[in-house]
């Protein structure tokens, strides 16, 4: 159920954030600048002052340039985006606190991060995270080289979140994760990372309720009614996203998980070159 | 314009006349230390089925090195065992699903993987080309032991049947399960999927993703390094461990895989030294290599090399 006070929870993470002076600090990484593009390491502060990383590459040329922005999955390391990617799109990839390179001071465990604080919605680690993702979003928007309507969310919920509260996006490639959902699907399984979710019951079962209180605030299906952009909802298997499916306010093409990196990557380059530059994608040769 | 043959690419990889000499006075030398193994159980992640531990033990370099060991609670014989190395960047798995169905579980944290990180940590990207100009200091030395050491603890559990071990792996993984097979004659059964380093010095010429794309990323500031690199590389190379290999193995890659160039899984089949050996190619899979359904193969193929009670 959708919490009575889920909307001024969400209002209070942008408070947090702008009562943050964001200092952003751009520094090439010549290793991985290319003659196509040119590679930075962003820094910039988030919710409670917090010192976050993202990889910022900018194609060579004349700009402004459409934006492929990556939210990060589950897990420590965040890969630099793909080459092909980088030669068309700026591309930024998000690690959000806790993850390597964003890790000091908090370095979040693996398994761990996903249910920490999780007790009560203000002190969960997701609020914070949410607030890294939105900081960027608003990093970007500060840019001349960006243009601005044409900045396209790539990711689980951290990039429905993000979608939900920054409209200004042109579009939204959502593949839901583990904040869908999440302790049906958890009962249904004993592999990581959802089974965190069930460690977590087992050694405190009278903490259900919280925990359930504190998940409806993440919950995709009260965050799609705010995304108006055209998004790719990306469904595990058929029926897995009925109710979310029916809750987005914009146009959504909705298309099942192929379980293959190669038709599920080709489809969404094209769905996402569609989107930004009605072009075609750059892909990778063996996917050619 | 029709599909190059994959299965003909040629091999830049040479395998160096001492190669063996090298490996042998790396082994000697870890022999030589001791486990020290200290295993501490996880209550939080323990389940009505399984019980999690913390396992700590020593290795190369005196780096502590992590891991989690799972076990059936039911347990009364010896248990068939299976190790899970990592991804290049995937976390650690914490196999309690595999437990449940008999066996013993091992989900190996080599160096430079959280809570193996304390001492060394060159960070991803950055582990593919760590002193990768040094072939005694190459960051993947004291990494494919760490993996090597698992199957020594393994052998010191009571519990653990050390005619039952099997191990298992995909992208980085894989290349894990080829060189401890190699190293480990104590393994019994092995699957790789999408092999990571086999025809390293090939790879990165046919790929721009990473993590293939640290080393065109390095010489790209430093490309007087290329010979150098490549004769690292011929004493770390899959290609050059697969002919120790003498355990049943099964081997499975997607045909459009831009991660790990599936060019380099024929001549590595080639060198695999067992004559029980297979290879599943799966048309219109990347770097998954079609684990979603091979899964089930994978399971099947240890069921019936291993034996445990509950299969």
């Amino acid at each position: 159920m959708k919490p009575k006070d889920f909307d001024q929870f969400w209002a209070g993470i942008e408070s947090d954030l702008n009562s943050v002076v964001p200092e952003p600090e751009l520094k090439e990484l010549p290793i991985r600048s290319k003659p196509q593009f040119t590679v930075y390491g962003l820094w910039l502060s988030s919710v409670k002052g917090y010192r976050i990383f993202a990889y910022y590459s900018v194609p060579k040329g004349e700009g402004p340039f459409p934006v492929i922005y990556h939210l990060p999955n589950y897990g420590s390391v965040v890969h630099i985006p793909p080459f092909e990617e980088r030669c068309k799109y700026i591309c930024v990839a998000l690690c959000h606190r806790g993850q390597r390179l964003s890790d000091e001071p908090f370095a979040a465990a693996y398994p761990g991060l996903l249910t920490l604080g999780i007790e009560a919605a203000e002190s969960y680690i997701y609020r914070e995270i949410a607030g890294d993702c939105l900081s960027v979003m608003e990093f970007l928007k500060s840019r001349e080289e960006v243009d601005r309507r044409r900045i396209c969310l790539l990711g689980g919920e951290l990039a429905l979140w993000t979608a939900a509260r920054r409209s200004e996006a042109a579009a939204l490639h959502y593949t839901p994760a583990l904040h869908y959902n999440s302790l049906k699907r958890a009962s249904q399984t004993s592999n990581y990372p959802l089974e965190e979710f069930n460690d977590h019951l087992r050694g405190s079962a009278s903490s259900r309720l919280s925990v359930e209180k504190t998940l409806s605030y993440f919950e995709p299906v009260h965050h799609a009614p705010n995304v108006q952009m055209p998004t790719m909802l990306v469904e595990d298997s058929v029926g897995f996203c009925d109710a979310l499916f029916e809750a987005f306010a914009g146009p959504v093409d909705r298309v099942p998980f192929q379980h293959s990196s190669y038709r599920d990557g080709v489809r969404q380059a094209n769905w996402i070159a569609d989107k930004l530059d009605n072009g075609q994608p750059i892909l990778p040769a063996h996917w050619c | 314009m029709p599909k190059p043959n994959l299965s003909a690419h040629p091999t830049e990889v040479v395998k160096p006349y001492d190669f063996d000499h090298f490996w042998q006075e790396i082994m000697a030398e870890v022999d030589s230390i001791p486990l020290n193994a200290a295993i501490e159980l996880d209550p939080l992640r323990s389940s009505e089925e399984v019980e999690v531990f913390e396992v700590k033990y020593d290795s190369l370099d005196g780096l502590r090195i992590a891991g989690w060991y799972c076990l059936p609670r039911e347990r009364t014989k010896p248990l068939p065992a299976r190790v899970f190395y990592p991804g290049y960047i995937s976390e650690p798995t914490l196999p309690k699903s595999h437990a449940a169905q008999g066996y013993s579980t091992f989900g190996a944290a080599p160096r430079g993987k959280l809570r193996s990180n304390a001492a060394f940590n060159p960070g991803y990207p950055g582990l593919l080309t760590h002193n990768i100009n040094d072939r005694d200091h190459y960051g993947y030395k004291g990494f494919y032991i760490d993996a090597v050491r698992v199957i020594d603890f393994l052998l010191e559990q009571p519990e653990v049947d050390s005619d039952r071990i099997g191990i298992q792996g995909s992208s980085q993984g894989g290349a894990l399960t080829l060189v401890v097979s190699a190293l480990r004659q104590q393994v019994r059964a092995a699957s790789a999927g999408a092999p990571y380093l086999a025809g390293v010095v090939d790879a990165f010429k046919l790929t721009r993703t990473y993590p293939y794309e640290e080393i065109n990323d390095y010489l790209g500031i430093q490309p007087e390094h290329s010979s150098a690199i490549a004769n690292t590389w011929n004493y770390y190379d899959c290609f050059n461990f697969a002919e120790r290999i003498q355990c049943p193995i099964i081997v499975y890659i997607g045909l459009q895989d831009d991660v790990c160039p599936p060019e380099t899984a024929y001549p590595l089949m080639e060198k695999i030294g067992t004559s029980n050996k297979k290879l599943y190619e799966y048309e219109g899979h990347g770097h998954d290599a079609n684990h979603h359904e091979h899964d089930h193969v994978v399971d099947a193929f240890f069921d019936d090399q291993l034996k445990p009670a509950r299969s």
